[in-house]
């Protein structure tokens, strides 16, 4: 549960960082992959609550529609959680393929949402890059996620989940 | 039942906050004002890293063109490189200060032969998810700045106020598929409305198949929702085809202020002045 608290933080700094410096850079989807980690290593209701704030914090932030990357990480977590009972991502390239088909996915919840609301965006080939990019940095970050998680479960460290 | 529900309670939350996301996301247009608040706190505890980030990649950039490429000098002579440093830094901010003057006196100049009111505000950031193309600028209600006001500069039109927060508002660009603009083609006088789509460009909409519009047309606001002043550029006609419905045109339009991190300063509109339709 502890460890739940730097997703937000985070998810912050992220999001400041790409809207300035690497605000031409092609950057990896940081939220979702938090998501996916904490879909097939920590689910539980905390979990889900956290998909949907990283979602709330990316539309405040980017000007976005409110609910639209809720609903999208949502569901990524969802996927993630009934997928990871049949699937384990324990290899590199089991979570660099897991990340690049949840950024497929999570691009296409948006694209066709938004052409529910009647929002005309571009789809395939951003998306399409953008999980190639998430998928080439999954395994780093997903393997820094478990150290950190080790680390703040040490013992003689209080364990609140 | 309650060993159903703890069986299931993730699958129930996470159902709970889809229905919940779907409700924001298909009432966002209607309740505009909604999660101000959350808005406004995000808002306040990002700028600051934004802020800094910005002002490190300043400094990187500062000390690759006067530090890292007078290495060699260092070696020759320690003092006369710290000395050179300093004046390099200097040199450095001064030209940063022209630069900015120079941007500033442009807005001034543009300020005054305008019919509006406007005052100046520095961009601090560009919100960039996959669609969405927003921008924070450094100026909220606390200057005066109200939803639904323009933003420009000289090369015309950028976008308008979405959310005013206390010292920091929240800009829709044109290139947002939600923004629309009501236009008119200069050359022609054929009305239509400029739609972003999402990425680097502009859609002219509802131009009948018969009415003349063409490539290289300039496309100006026509005044008319009482949001920008009449008569600001907004882009230029790229390519017009014969569109799916067969009755409307396709046209797609290169914005006339480019959406990139060059743009740093901008005008919003506090008072559009007498429009005459």
């Amino acid at each position: 549960m502890k460890e739940f608290l730097i997703f937000p933080p985070l998810t912050l700094i992220y999001l400041a960082l790409k809207s300035t410096v690497f605000q031409s850079v092609p950057l990896p989807d940081i939220p979702l992959l938090f998501v996916f980690y904490i879909g097939f290593r920590k689910a539980s209701v905390a979990g889900v609550a956290v998909a949907f704030a990283l979602g709330y914090m990316e539309d405040a932030l980017t000007g976005g529609i409110f609910g639209l990357t809720s609903l999208a990480l949502v569901s990524i977590f969802l996927i993630v959680h009934l997928m990871s009972k049949r699937v384990h991502f324990s290899s590199p390239a089991m979570r660099a393929g897991g990340a690049f088909t949840l950024a497929f996915a999570k691009g296409l919840i948006v694209y066709l949402l938004m052409s529910f609301i009647g929002l005309k965006a571009p789809f395939l080939l951003r998306t399409l890059l953008k999980a190639a990019i998430t998928a080439a940095f999954a395994p780093a970050v997903i393997l820094l996620l478990m150290r950190i998680s080790s680390r703040l479960n040490k013992p003689g460290l209080a364990n609140t989940e | 039942m309650t060993s159903f529900l703890k069986k299931h309670q993730i699958i129930i939350a996470s159902a709970l906050l889809l229905i919940f996301s779907l409700h924001l996301a298909l009432t966002d247009k209607k309740e505009p004002a909604r999660g101000a608040l959350i808005k406004d706190i995000l808002t306040a505890m990002a700028s600051p890293i934004e802020k800094a980030a910005g002002g490190a990649q300043n400094g990187v950039i500062g000390i690759f063109e006067n530090y890292v490429l007078l290495l060699n000098t260092k070696t020759e002579n320690d003092s006369l490189k710290a000395a050179l440093i300093a004046v390099q830094a200097e040199n450095n901010k001064l030209r940063e200060e022209v630069n900015l003057n120079a941007r500033l006196k442009e807005l001034l100049a543009y300020k005054e032969d305008s019919d509006f009111s406007t005052i100046t505000a520095s961009v601090i950031s560009f919100g960039t998810n996959d669609w969405a193309g927003t921008a924070l600028i450094n100026k909220g209600h606390a200057e005066g700045v109200k939803k639904d006001m323009a933003i420009i500069t000289p090369l015309g039109v950028m976008g308008r106020v979405i959310n005013a927060g206390a010292n920091t508002s929240r800009v829709l660009l044109n290139t947002d598929p939600r923004s629309n603009i009501d236009v008119v083609v200069r050359r022609t006088r054929v009305k239509g409305v400029i739609e972003g789509n999402g990425s680097d460009a502009l859609y002219l909409k509802y131009i009948r198949q018969l009415d003349d519009v063409q490539a290289g047309d300039e496309v100006i606001t026509s005044g008319l929702t009482g949001i920008f002043p009449k008569g600001l550029v907004v882009g230029t006609v790229i390519k017009t085809e014969k569109g799916g419905d067969n009755f409307f045109k396709q046209i797609d339009v290169w914005p006339a202020v480019e959406m990139s991190r060059k743009l740093e300063e901008v005008l919003i509109v506090t008072d559009i002045g007498t429009v005459l339709e």
